[in-house]
């Protein structure tokens, strides 16, 4: 599984040409042409970021923010944590999928979920947050 | 104010994209199971970041560092992401140094551009957008007064 994950990661940061300022409200800012591979138009959620995620970090800094340990986080961190989000996501995804193949279905199903959450250790903060 | 999970979610189409990526042709995802795994996903944001801060504290810092995230994640039993997060480290920053390069190159032409001519061509709000430091957090438009960064 590690090897697919990998596979997908650097495909993933492959397309970084040149960056954009984090901010989720860029406009209009066409630098060297960062415009990545959203295939467009995705309900205005995505702009062109530049800095290799698709997930928005201002958005990713908020939900730091909401914990009340939390005073500041470097703006590497928040890049970071972004993109580790990304990871997981398709990881997760990935674990899921091998429950939804495993019972011949097209269709991933929260059941799926639910069996790679109560099967993975790493996965066990998940438990009980996802009803 | 107490926050939770689902209050602070992420965008449901960035989500969608990035899980039809992960997954091979053909195979589609039940509405239920897409919202799930976004709510994972926040969760996910949640335990990282007090993780991180964890390590970070430890080491009598206040802020979360990029350190402290790695830390966080061979903690948290996510190694494997250690070694592409690192890779995508690298790469976002030199390319916010290119920008802030570039920025300041095109700051100093735009000096030196109007240190020659009078009133003629102050492009000026030339429908160019604001730009946001992340870095020190200026939120908002910063023009500072004298000088309209743009980015053409």
């Amino acid at each position: 599984m590690s090897t697919i994950t990998t596979t997908l990661i650097m495909a993933g940061t492959q397309d970084n040409s040149s960056s954009e300022l984090l901010s989720e409200n860029n406009e209009g800012e066409v630098t060297e042409a960062n415009i990545d591979d959203t295939g467009g138009g995705e309900a205005g959620e995505e702009e062109e970021k530049g800095n290799g995620c698709k997930l928005p970090l201002a958005r990713i800094k908020k939900i730091m923010k909401a914990d009340p340990e939390v005073t500041l986080a470097s703006q590497d961190a928040v890049f970071l944590v972004t993109k580790a989000t990304e990871l997981f996501i398709e990881s997760l995804t990935l674990e899921a999928h091998q429950y939804t193949s495993q019972a011949r279905k097209k269709t991933m199903t929260k059941r799926d979920l639910d069996n790679c959450i109560e099967a993975i250790d790493a996965l066990a903060f998940l438990d009980g947050a996802m009803e | 104010m107490a926050e939770r999970p689902e209050d602070l979610n992420l965008p449901n189409a960035v989500i969608a994209r990035l899980i039809k990526d992960a997954l091979p042709d053909g195979v589609s995802v039940a509405k239920e199971a897409r919202m799930a795994i976004a709510k994972a996903a926040s969760v996910f944001v949640l335990y990282t970041t007090s993780t991180a801060n964890s390590m970070a504290q430890k080491n009598k810092k206040k802020t979360v560092s990029s350190q402290d995230v790695f830390s966080a994640m061979k903690e948290m039993e996510f190694e494997k992401f250690i070694e592409p997060l690192q890779e995508s480290l690298d790469l976002y920053k030199k390319s916010m140094q290119n920008k802030k390069e570039q920025k300041e190159a095109k700051a100093k032409a735009k000096k030196e551009v109007e240190g020659k001519k009078t009133h003629e061509d102050k492009k000026n709000g030339d429908d160019d957008s604001s730009m946001e430091t992340e870095d020190s957090n200026k939120e908002g438009s910063s023009e500072n007064g004298v000088e309209v960064l743009e980015i053409s």
